[in-house]
């Protein structure tokens, strides 16, 4: 019994041998090589152990499950036995004198099985009739049923048994003694002991091919995935992990990665159409600043010449700078976790201070700016940040407005919610847009001529997604926009 | 890279030879400015400029030697980069400071963010400039600095015709009442602070609306120009000047 569970874990030793000669991710392309080392990897995977491991259980539980049937079986039999000895005992003590040599001699002669045993001892021990040639020394006479080793006369052999015996002093001082072997309900124990023995190995063989199967149907799919992320690192972004659509957590999993994968994709191009934009943006005002520079050093001819060509190449090259400043500001305030320090800002009074310092450029550009603030509403958050940001809407519809146009911020409160709304009476911004206006640089065809960096947008978006506000775009006539602060920042 | 080999070509240049040879000259009257900053080419810019401006330049290409000059030769204000070889430049001023000593000092830093520039002024710093700057915008500050209005009592300011109350925040000028927006009074005030100065844009933005972004729009010529249409009436001599591609000087002067 217990040499089969051993043999069973004996291949571990030789994958721990195997497993040693090249970690797993060293797998050349030789495929002899490869499928040796994929049956060592289906035996050291973890399913593998796991079946092992249930099948070690499983078999724990029926040696002992044996153990305490076998051990139930022996007690009961053993418990009837004794009850018939001692019946057996009362019955023939009972009778007189001499029925009793004949009641002994019937009982034995009625045992078919030789279990049985009896004796008739004088008071000095000297046997009178049955099957046992003495007292059983150890037996203890005028006790309960006890085990004790007797030497029995059987009609084929002559042995040393224990058996289960009792014995009485009778009245006339003779000693009667009644037995009866217990080997037989132990060969029943063996029998169902043996029953379940054999259930267990099938059992077990089952639990290790289950076992082995499962980890195999994971090794192929791991193997799977693994030749897909090797073409995503090797570049291929649009590579997928396969997925069945059933609930098996291989496929939700394989689900949740494709899903980080499809984000990572969105932001990877953005990042990399942002590399494009930003060479575009830079590259184009440091070429008009060469040009200038190397036609002004050819052709000026006096100082004021030489100066206005400087002074072109100088505004050129602040516009390159003025457009890593604000992409650095961007970095800035998307990889900051400043909510440490985020107070509480009364949005009215943020408002005020935003009119306050853009009526004069609204009236400048004969647009009427208004500010229509209620009650008192506080957020959460750092002040100068949203400062910025309401700044950069209320400059953004100041551009956009047209002459004798309108911008008006208003404050409102809707259900948990507070909301920040700019509108302005500009061209807006069409359904097409809404999401272009969040790239970096992008600058609407309509607007391609009004100054700017074009990350206006894109700064306002990113400190509210710092606030955990949302940043919502309504598509025109009329630009409006709006920051939604919610009462519970995720 | 570009510091070592510029330690070797320029060290000692700029204080001996140009601010040696000015102090030889015997101006003893001279600012005095420690500029603290490795490489050599800015640094020979900025010395140039401010020597061109009137200024005595001292120049030490790292922190352990520029502030043993900051604290040898007493200068009336100091440029200090921020990485330096040997000894970070806030060190440098932390140090100081502990002395006692109270050079008003300007920081340079390629380190923009926000965060970098509080970090800066908190260790002692009196103004912050981030690399790429205006030579215009370095000047500037660094005669800002060395006329800092002295703390007074005061509560009249007064250039020329021009008074400004603080108590009752109202201004005039000669006889004519000058009404004035609260954020149009803070401007003026600043300017008054620092009259015959230049003051450039990012200071203004800066000290007046408090700003710690550069916005998009020309926000500060727009309130200038109200200001100025305040201040300077018709028939008036005009005393907010435009400095073309610098900033403004408020001044009693044509």
């Amino acid at each position: 019994m217990s040499a089969v569970p051993a043999s069973f874990f004996a291949p571990g030793h030789k994958v721990r041998i195997a497993g040693r000669m090249a970690p797993p991710h060293l797998l050349s392309s030789k495929p002899a090589q490869r499928d040796s080392m994929r049956q060592v990897r289906i035996i050291r995977s973890n399913t593998f152990r796991w079946a092992l491991a249930v099948a070690g259980v499983f078999a724990a539980f029926i040696i002992v499950l044996f153990g305490f049937i076998y051990w139930q079986t022996d007690q009961y039999l053993i418990a009837r036995s004794d009850l018939m000895i001692a019946t057996q005992l009362d019955v023939i003590a009972a009778l007189p004198g001499e029925q009793r040599l004949d009641a002994i001699n019937e009982h034995l002669k009625q045992d078919s099985r030789g279990v049985h045993y009896a004796g008739l001892f004088g008071a000095d021990g000297h046997k009178i009739a049955g099957n046992l040639e003495q007292v059983p020394p150890q037996l203890k006479v005028d006790d309960s049923v006890q085990s004790v080793p007797v030497i029995a006369t059987l009609p084929l052999r002559r042995d040393r048994h224990v058996i289960r015996a009792i014995g009485r002093r009778m009245p006339n001082g003779d000693v009667l003694v009644i037995g009866r072997e217990v080997d037989e309900t132990r060969e029943i124990s063996h029998v169902v002991g043996q029953a379940l023995a054999l259930g267990l190995l099938p059992a077990l063989c089952l639990c290790l091919l289950a076992g082995a199967w499962l980890s195999m149907r994971s090794q192929k799919r791991v193997e799977e995935v693994n030749q897909r992320v090797q073409r995503i690192i090797a570049g291929d972004l649009r590579e997928r992990l396969p997925h069945r659509d059933v609930d098996e957590p291989f496929s939700r999993l394989a689900a949740i990665v494709n899903g980080m994968l499809d984000e990572m994709e969105t932001m990877i191009r953005a990042l990399a159409g942002v590399g494009n934009d930003i060479a575009h943006d830079l590259r184009t005002p440091l070429t008009r600043a060469r040009l200038s520079l190397e036609r002004g050093r050819t052709n000026a001819a006096t100082l004021d010449q030489l100066q206005t060509v400087v002074d072109k190449a100088i505004a050129n090259i602040d516009q390159s700078l003025t457009i890593i400043t604000a992409l650095l500001r961007l970095a800035e305030i998307e990889n900051s976790r400043r909510s440490a320090a985020f107070g509480s800002v009364p949005l009215q009074e943020l408002l005020r201070e935003v009119y306050d310092i853009y009526e004069p450029i609204a009236e400048n550009k004969n647009i009427n700016l208004r500010v229509e603030v209620g009650p008192r509403l506080d957020v959460r958050g750092d002040r100068d940040l949203l400062f910025e940001a309401v700044a950069n809407l209320v400059d953004n519809a100041i551009k956009f407005a047209p002459d004798g146009g309108e911008v008006v911020v208003k404050l409102l409160r809707a259900d948990g919610e507070t909301i920040l709304r700019v509108t302005d009476t500009g061209c807006g911004i069409s359904e097409q847009e809404r999401e272009a206006v969040l790239r970096r640089f992008y600058r609407s065809d309509k607007i391609r001529s009004t100054p700017g960096v074009g990350l206006g947008l894109n700064l306002v978006a990113a400190i509210v997604k710092l606030h955990g506000f949302r940043l919502t775009i309504h598509s025109g006539p009329g630009g409006r926009l709006e920051i939604i602060c919610p009462d519970k920042q995720g | 890279m570009a510091v070592v080999s510029g330690e070797r070509s320029f060290a000692g240049t700029p204080d001996s030879n140009r601010a040696g040879g000015v102090a030889t000259a015997g101006n003893q009257l001279m600012t005095k400015v420690l500029l603290i900053e490795d490489d050599s080419e800015t640094a020979e810019e900025i010395t140039a400029e401010l020597s061109d401006r009137g200024f005595e330049v001292a120049w030490s290409a790292n922190g352990i030697e520029g502030l043993d000059k900051a604290r040898s030769l007493q200068p009336d204000a100091m440029i200090v980069d921020r990485l330096l070889p040997g000894m970070d430049g806030l060190t440098v001023i932390e140090a100081l400071r502990k002395d006692q000593v109270r050079t008003p000092v300007l920081v340079l830093s390629a380190l923009g963010a926000v965060d970098d520039r509080v970090r800066g002024l908190r260790m002692g710093g009196d103004d912050y400039l981030t690399k790429p700057f205006a030579l215009v915008e370095l000047v500037a500050r660094i005669e800002a600095l060395l006329r800092r209005p002295v703390e007074s009592r005061e509560t009249t300011l007064r250039v020329g015709p021009l008074e400004l109350d603080l108590i009752e925040r109202s201004a005039r000028r000669g006889d004519r009442g000058i009404d004035l927006l609260p954020r149009e009074f803070r401007l003026l005030e600043y300017m008054m602070h620092h009259s015959d100065q230049l003051l450039t844009r990012a200071m203004l933005l800066e000290e007046v609306w408090n700003y710690k972004f550069v916005p998009a729009t020309n926000l500060v010529d727009v309130h200038m120009g109200r200001l100025r249409h305040k201040v300077d009436g018709p028939g008036e001599i005009p005393m907010i000047h435009n400095v073309r591609g610098a900033g403004f000087i408020l001044r009693t002067g044509p």
